[in-house]
């Protein structure tokens, strides 16, 4: 009852441009699509997503509404999608390290690979490793030379075990065969205040947190994820012998597997042109956000390749 | 610097933000006051018309939503015992009272007039000291926070109820619940059974609806004999001298709530509590806190609501979010081209100054706004206790089931429920256990944290480098002194 008030307030607001009144038609969508997002609200999820489903109703014809779900690391969020009919109708919007590399840290109560599919993989956020301005860590062998004179007397903040910041951290410690002091906080705001306030050493960011503190002066970037580079002078990980898909945080919209592939094809087309939309690309520029699509198939085989790198990156952190 | 000020002064000004900030105002409050919408979420869903806004308007909007919402959350706090959020607990304990008392709309005002003066006057300090505040800021890490949160633990076993050993007890159990659930550093379960829904841990608000409003709701229909009533009446509006009586507390709660907000990651739960414990303590006759007692709804009130203005300044010189909702707020800024960071105020400090006098003139139109709403509000005592008590029932199980559509709350709510009357039959207070449950979270995560800092050597770390050992020192002291004091005010042969 609530939920259709709340849902009104958002038609009221110029959000939904789609006419209801063709929603009559018996073909998909013929109501609004959930798109369930298991973290909590403001992270980069909760904004990407706010402006995808403020324009993608133009061209889907229907309404798109996000549900919140946050829970067990995004475990409860991902379930609830599984277990959801699979008409189409219930989207799961998540990240890589959700996606794939959970399922090898913790009994999950689904199987990634085959009780979802991918629909569209929106774009994805390269990491950076940053220092402050002041570190005595010029460049990224500076850091490796101090962590592996004393082990773990670096300091790295990141966002949580397993996470979006933790997991590339954990990837260069096993590629360069060094050892941090990885400390946790509560998402990757706390970590950077962490790193700024000197509680921490180091820290990496995605380039939409990172370059207000660049422009100000206050962080030094060392290096950042893929073989280009990002900013001129900056190795890329490729270049300091970190190799693959590290440090990449992919944000896909997966559906339960069996939906109809009516269903899908409408999903696809309608991502296809919201990237072309003038509004959508203003939109994530302004949140310093890329657009990258890449289509269900293309994704799941890079699915496939995430799932063996992640088992085989737990197996080893976790010494079995 | 200060023509910045000037200038953003005069942006600030517009019909389209008073309008903006009104609507943002009065939808924030009906989605507050509805038990199940949390006022984050609300934000998050109105996120997207500040897209379209400019940003005089926009994020002003959210602002209002937000403020608006926190007011929400205490209106069926006091009119039925039903806190939607940790931060309206301190006050639904006296503003239910009163309510029961037949002063539903005195206690209404007095938490509208105490947040309005608390959010004020935090606002303006925020606006003034804002550079001092941001290098605050920087002073907390985890072990600091884990020690102030160690210290408002005890503070709340210390001064809650009449036998602090009971209210030890509870708390110590509420800690236990809140350690249900994933291990939030290593990723372990915890007392979860093997049941999937405990890995998120035990929800907050079935506890709430379920240890506060049900015991309500079952008093009421078990003595239906007795006529006894919800209310009936609401009663007259709060007068001059009442405030005046309450000032003193609504200052110091206003001090306790802008101290509070400067310590990322602490909150409106804790200032709420801390305000309430101090007034509490402070008073000649603290055995009226609990009992319906005005200056208690003024104490928590000003309180969390004086939060607010510190908490924005690590968005506004960092541009870094210390919580959920200055994390929303960030997106507004982002997507406006307004990009968050130590460099915002030199190149927008007009447009920084504008937002935080607009923080201003929402309190004020506030106070307008929620004067004139409480009226409508309070009636909702006049409705017959034949009709209210279902309503109030189907409120706490819809709310419960709306806040993320799962039935194993429903579970939740039941059990706690049942739990809230055992506990008051065996006159246990629930509130050291509420709060025990909802500082435990941020208390372990911190001493994780802690402990991952010190890399092994704990001790070592907290006493060579950090300013933690240095305030559980302190929290002897001043644990010694509120006990004494509380002793010595009790009448012989009472303890």
């Amino acid at each position: 009852m609530f939920t259709s008030i709340l849902k009104k307030v958002a038609l009221a607001g110029g959000l939904v441009v789609s006419a209801l009144g063709t929603a009559a038609w018996a073909e998909y969508p013929e109501k609004p699509i959930t798109m369930v997002i298991p973290f909590g609200p403001g992270g980069s999820h909760d904004l990407n997503a706010r402006v995808i489903t403020s324009i993608i109703p133009t061209y889907l014809e229907q309404a798109m509404i996000v549900r919140l779900t946050p829970g067990a690391g995004g475990q409860t969020g991902t379930q609830e999608v599984a277990n959801a009919a699979a008409d189409g109708y219930t989207l799961l919007f998540t990240h890589n390290y959700v996606d794939m590399l959970q399922q090898y840290v913790t009994d999950v109560p689904y199987d990634p690979l085959t009780d979802f599919v991918p629909i569209a993989r929106v774009n994805y956020a390269p990491i950076g490793v940053v220092v402050r301005a002041d570190s005595p860590y010029e460049t990224f062998d500076d850091l490796i030379a101090a962590a592996d004179a004393d082990p773990g007397s670096i300091r790295m903040s990141h966002s949580g075990n397993w996470g979006a910041l933790f997991v590339p951290a954990a990837q260069i410690m096993l590629a360069r065969d060094i050892s941090f002091n990885l400390v946790p906080y509560q998402g990757g705001g706390p970590a950077m205040q962490a790193l700024l306030s000197g509680d921490a050493d180091v820290t990496m960011g995605f380039p939409s947190t990172l370059s207000g503190q660049i422009d100000a002066g206050e962080i030094r970037v060392l290096a950042t994820a893929g073989t280009d580079r990002m900013f001129d002078d900056v190795p890329t990980f490729a270049e300091v012998g970190v190799e693959g898909d590290v440090g990449f945080m992919h944000r896909v919209l997966v559906a339960p597997a069996g939906t109809p592939d009516e269903a899908v094809a409408k999903l696809t087309g309608a991502f296809a042109e919201l990237i072309e939309d003038t509004t959508f690309t203003r939109m994530m520029g302004r949140l310093n956000e890329s657009i990258e699509l890449l289509d269900g198939p293309t994704y799941q085989a890079l699915r496939e390749e995430q799932a063996v790198a992640y088992k085989e990156l737990v197996d080893q952190l976790t010494g079995q | 610097m200060l023509d910045d000020f000037i200038t953003g002064f005069g942006m600030a000004f517009r019909l389209d933000t008073f309008l903006m900030i009104s609507a943002g105002l009065f939808g924030g409050m009906l989605v507050g006051a509805l038990p199940g919408f949390t006022t984050l979420l609300a934000m998050a869903i109105l996120l997207p018309i500040s897209f379209f806004l400019d940003p005089i308007v926009g994020i002003p909007f959210l602002l209002g939503v937000y403020k608006g919402g926190i007011f929400g959350g205490s209106i069926p706090a006091i009119l039925v015992s039903m806190p939607g959020t940790g931060a309206a607990v301190a006050t639904s304990r006296d503003g239910y009272k009163l309510t029961q008392q037949g002063k539903s709309r005195k206690a209404l005002d007095m938490a509208l007039c105490s947040s309005v003066f608390g959010d004020t006057v935090s606002d303006t300090f925020t606006m003034l000291m804002i550079f001092p505040i941001a290098f605050l800021v920087m002073q907390f890490g985890p072990p600091e926070l884990f020690a102030v949160l160690l210290l408002s633990l005890v503070i709340i076993a210390a001064t809650s109820g009449k036998n602090p050993l009971k209210a030890l007890v509870m708390m110590l159990l509420g800690l236990w619940l809140s350690f249900i659930g994933t291990d939030p550093i290593g990723g372990v379960d915890r007392f979860t059974f093997g049941v999937f829904e405990l890995r998120s841990g035990i929800p907050l608000l079935p506890m709430l609806i379920g240890v506060f409003a049900i015991p309500e709701i079952a008093n009421v229909v078990m003595r239906s004999d007795k006529v006894q009533k919800l209310a009936s009446v609401m009663g007259e509006r709060l007068t001059f001298v009442e405030f005046r009586r309450c000032f003193r507390t609504i200052c110091r709660s206003t001090a306790i709530g802008t101290g509070i907000g400067v310590i990322p990651g602490l909150g409106q739960v804790v200032a709420a509590m801390m305000g309430y414990s101090a007034a509490k303590n402070a008073s000649d006759h603290p055995e009226t806190f609990g009992e319906g007692e005005l200056e208690g709804i003024a104490a928590a009130e000003a309180a969390n609501n004086a939060v607010n203005g510190p908490t924005m300044v690590p968005l506004l010189t960092l541009g870094i979010p210390g919580d959920n909702v200055t994390a929303i707020l960030l997106g507004a800024f982002v997507a406006q081209g307004l990009r968050p960071g130590p460099q915002l105020f030199e190149e927008q400090g007009a447009t920084v100054f504008a937002i935080l006098v607009a923080m201003v003139i929402a309190n004020l139109l506030f106070l307008i706004i929620g004067y004139l709403s409480i009226p409508f509000f309070a009636r909702l005592v006049q409705i017959k206790t034949s009709v209210l008590v279902p309503l109030v029932l189907m409120f706490a199980f819809a709310g419960t089931f709306v806040f993320r559509s799962d039935g194993f709350d429903l579970i939740m709510l039941v059990a706690f429920g049942v739990f809230g009357l055992i506990a008051r039959a065996a006159k246990f207070d629930v509130m050291p256990m509420v709060m025990g449950f909802i500082l435990g979270s941020p208390l372990e995560y911190a001493f994780g944290q802690t402990l991952s800092m010190g890399n092994g050597a704990t001790w070592e770390f907290l006493f060579s480098e950090r300013m933690g050992a240095v305030t559980v020192l302190l929290a002897i002291p001043v644990i010694g002194i509120m006990l004494w004091r509380r002793l010595s005010k009790l009448p012989a042969g009472s303890h």
